[in-house]
């Protein structure tokens, strides 16, 4: 498994609290990692750490073996734009574009004219479970079918890696059993690596991997599956 | 038990942070911009007919010759292109004492001549064969005190006259088509009269007009204020409705905290109007400045607009809350997109007709059935704006290549009303200033400038008027060609009366000198002149083209506050999607463009199709009046334009740096 995304050692610190205090990170293609820990552990600024959100005090990130942490804040917005994907809790697509321009919308960012951006997107809604509901917007949808539309836009400029923060945060178990199964074999399925922050184990235990975090550490680390 | 609403709300208010006191002080800023625009409209329209009312003593009501105590002959001159009223009396010899015109101490006795003090400054500035000597020879001249005047800048003379001066004989007052509201004659025993002089009699109207076109945008703005801080009070509220608090309950306190807010802007803005009435009867409209007093609307007026300030504000963010009162999660997201019928366009397009079939009618329509039609074509546009919002979302959502554009029509078309809203003031206004700015309806017909002219009885009265003039203004120096004019000569500016006219070769201090020259030739009238055949048309074009201009900037200072407030609540509505969005790294210039066509779109579209429209139709009446296009007003149009939507932009611009701040950091708390 070749390594798509790394952090060495990397330091966050906001005052006196330390969020991260030295954590090493791999994710490699189609590996899935799940970030656990208790509230105030760091899960949520190692993940924006790693996608280029949080800028660390100490120790490098890369992609592909190109360095992050150094690049210019619009060099940063960038590269997250068309190498990243993101899906979060909830809140995340515009209420006034129907769900298949929402999922479009990185395309047409990228420059992609927008009736083939929406043909590509489109493409997507079959596969998610999303068959029918082109048309709806944001607030005529489930928070599961939401979700799934959120996906379908992170998965829609095939990113190397899909960033998930508490992406069932919001959904009650059964539908959160089926949204993370749908990310998780999607993302596998287009050869991207999967990081998600979650505090559900159930969630979790759909991911190849567990990273323990706590205090800003490491604190454990399972492996359910080899890729 | 004691309501806890009044105190819990008190709290909240107190303890929301930067970012609550900023909304807090913006919506007040809007209510104070939003009760000062009424205050003023309404004191301009209140203003504009005191002012009438103090002119209506020059032309007082005849009464029957046996009861008549004087005689008075009202006329006009004008000198630097500006009309001075002259008002003639003459007490009759054996009758009862006439009482003093209002503004002066007493009835001017034969030779007095009071002036207005706009007047003794012009006389005492210009040379005595230029203005003085059209008025008898006096000492020193009286002065007309504030009651008999309409403006501070009015030229207004009181001669005094013998019984038998021709100034008040029957001839004086015998009108032709030209002399009507400007030349009058009439047996008098007072002064009390409704008739309003010519040069302010349209003055209330013309302001009503502009009024008519302000009073919805200045609406738009107060509900702005209103929405401002409802995306930090339906959280906060939504909080409360989950810890119990009843709907009721959360109504109250919003409406108490949108009221104190309201409330204290309105205020403001009426202590603002209150201070700045001596600077805002300076700014010149129609005969002049206004005297502060003209201005003042009363304390019933004051109290009416904050209360209706306040309670638009409060109404508003009521309404913005209903949702989160019944929905204890909090206001979800709108799922539906407020879409508009095409029932809009029919009833538009009927009412038209209706207007249509009504105006088209050989009678006359009276004042309130004219407002009603008025009032009718503004509703039906109101109705109609939204759809074609809507529908312009739509063709540009089809069309659109950039995100941004995108975003904006969807935005458009989800909520095409509130898009209108914003735009709504500058579409009829821009259509009316447009029309009126370029078109040069007073101008109308022949001009015949620098030209003055003499009335005789007859035509042979003319031919020895012709010699006198000649004597007369090669003694004042000024360089003419006289003629004599017949009644079959319409081309001329008599037109179709006998008499002499004179063209002047030179500037307006030779016209000036010409018609002070030749004012001994009246028989008791003055030398008329363009201004004078042309001055109704004039005054009424000169009125609503400077009412249609004051609207239109008006507007755009209004539409601008509403664009700007409604820009920054968006922002913060929408600070969460935002936020997750930039975070993707979609990036700020997208969202902020966004942002922009949003209300660019609409604005260039409609107002811009409409004041294109009012420019269009106002060159074809200049094309068929045979007139070319009004070039300074055409001039002061697109500064006007220019200028306004500079002033859109920056409105919207000005929530840019709080669209970078409610995105820059990560949402969701880096634990």
């Amino acid at each position: 498994m070749s390594t798509v995304l790394a952090g060495y050692g990397l330091v966050k610190k906001y005052g006196s609290t330390t969020a991260l205090a030295g954590v090493d990170v791999e994710v490699g293609e189609r590996d899935s990692l799940a970030i656990m820990g208790p509230s105030g552990s760091g899960k949520s600024t190692l993940l924006h750490t790693l996608a280029g959100i949080i800028r660390p005090d100490g120790g490098q990130v890369l992609l592909r073996g190109e360095r992050l942490d150094n690049l210019s804040e619009n060099r940063l917005s960038a590269l997250r734009r068309k190498r990243f994907g993101f899906v979060f809790q909830f809140g995340q697509l515009l209420p006034e574009l129907p769900a298949e321009e929402n999922v479009a919308l990185p395309l047409m960012l990228e420059g992609v004219p927008s009736r083939q951006a929406v043909e590509r997107a489109r493409r997507w809604f079959a596969p998610l479970g999303l068959e029918g509901l082109e048309q709806r917007r944001p607030g005529q949808l489930s928070g599961g079918q939401a979700q799934r539309v959120a996906i379908a836009r992170a998965l829609v400029i095939e990113p190397d890696v899909v960033f998930a923060d508490e992406p069932t945060g919001a959904l009650d178990q059964r539908t959160s059993t089926e949204v993370v199964q749908l990310l998780t074999f999607a993302t596998r399925d287009t050869g991207a690596a999967l990081v998600m922050v979650t505090h559900d184990a159930d969630v979790a235990a759909h991911c190849d991997r567990i990273l323990q975090v706590r205090d800003g550490r490491i604190s454990g680390h399972s492996q359910f599956t080899v890729a | 038990m004691r309501s806890p609403v009044l105190p819990l709300t008190w709290h909240l208010a107190r303890s929301s942070g930067r970012r609550g006191l900023q909304s807090q002080l913006l919506a007040a800023g809007a209510a104070a911009v939003g009760s000062f625009l009424m205050l003023v409209m309404i004191a301009a329209a209140l203003g504009a007919g005191t002012r009438a009312d103090h002119t209506t003593w020059r032309t007082p009501d005849a009464v029957p010759a046996k009861e008549a105590t004087a005689v008075q002959a009202t006329t006009t001159t004008y000198v630097r292109h500006e009309p001075v009223t002259v008002v003639n009396l003459a007490q009759l010899p054996g009758r009862k004492q006439t009482p003093a015109p209002p503004g002066l101490s007493g009835f001017p006795k034969q030779g007095q001549v009071y002036v207005s003090p706009a007047l003794a400054e012009l006389l005492h500035e210009l040379p005595a064969d230029q203005l003085a000597n059209r008025f008898p020879t006096v000492k020193s001249y009286g002065t007309i005190a504030v009651a008999g005047l309409a403006s501070p800048d009015e030229l207004v003379a009181v001669v005094g006259r013998a019984s038998d001066d021709a100034a008040v004989a029957k001839t004086a007052g015998e009108q032709n088509y030209y002399d009507e509201g400007l030349t009058e004659r009439a047996p008098i025993s007072g002064f009390s009269g409704s008739k309003e002089s010519v040069f302010t009699g349209i003055d209330q109207g013309t302001v009503l007009l502009g009024v008519v076109l302000l009073v919805m945008p200045v609406v738009v703005l107060a509900s702005a204020a209103g929405r401002l801080g409802a995306a930090r009070r339906e959280q906060r509220l939504a909080a409360l409705r989950l810890a119990g608090a009843t709907p009721r309950q959360i109504l109250a306190m919003t409406a108490v905290e949108a009221a104190g807010v309201g409330a204290a802007g309105a205020l403001a803005g009426a202590l603002a109007y209150t201070a700045l009435l001596p600077a805002l009867a300076e700014l010149p409209y129609g005969v002049g400045a206004w005297y502060t007093g003209q201005l003042w609307v009363g304390l019933a007026w004051l109290a009416a607009v904050v209360l209706a300030v306040t309670a638009l504000i409060t109404v508003s963010a009521v309404t913005m809350l209903r949702q989160v009162a019944k929905a204890p999660l909090g206001v979800a997201q709108q799922a539906h997109p407020r879409r508009t019928r095409v029932i809009r366009l029919l009833l538009f397009v009927a009412v038209l007709l209706y207007i249509w079939a009504t105006t088209g009618d050989s009678g006359q329509l009276k004042t309130r059935q004219l407002l009603a039609l008025l009032a009718l074509f503004y509703g039906a546009f109101w109705l109609l704006g939204p759809w074609v919002v809507d529908r312009l979302g739509r063709i540009v959502g089809r069309r659109a290549k950039r995100p941004a554009t995108l975003l904006a029509a969807r935005r458009l078309s989800d909520d095409p009303r509130a898009a209108w809203r914003t735009v709504s003031g500058l579409v009829l206004a821009g259509f009316v200033a447009g029309f009126f700015s370029v078109s040069t309806l007073g101008s109308e017909g022949p001009r015949h400038e620098g030209q003055v002219a003499v009335i005789t009885a007859n035509a042979s009265d003319a031919r020895h008027t012709a010699t006198e003039a000649r004597a007369l203004l090669h003694k004042a120096g000024v360089t003419a060609t006289v003629a004599v004019t017949s009644e079959d000569e319409y081309d001329s500016l008599p037109g179709g009366v006998p008499g002499v006219t004179a063209q002047v070769s030179g500037d307006e201090e030779h016209v000036d000198t010409a018609i002070t020259a030749l004012t001994p030739l009246g028989s008791g009238r003055y030398p008329i002149t363009q201004e004078y055949v042309s001055a109704p048309d004039d005054t009424a074009t000169a009125r609503v083209a400077t009412v249609s201009t004051a609207t239109l900037v008006l507007s755009f200072l209004v539409a601008a506050a509403s664009a700007g407030l409604t820009a920054a609540a968006n922002v913060l509505d929408r600070r969460r999607t935002y936020g997750l969005l930039r975070l993707a790294g979609t990036p700020l210039q997208v969202l902020d463009r966004a942002r922009v066509r949003e209300t660019v779109i609409p604005l260039a579209v409609l107002a811009g199709g409409t004041t294109a429209m009012g420019v269009f139709g106002a060159m074809q009446l200049n094309k068929a009046a045979g007139t070319t296009i009004n070039t300074s007003g055409a001039i002061q149009l697109v500064l006007c334009l220019a200028v306004g939507g500079l002033a859109m932009l920056g409105a919207i611009a000005g929530s840019r740096p709080l669209l970078r701040r409610v995105t820059a950091g990560p949402v969701q708390t880096a634990d």
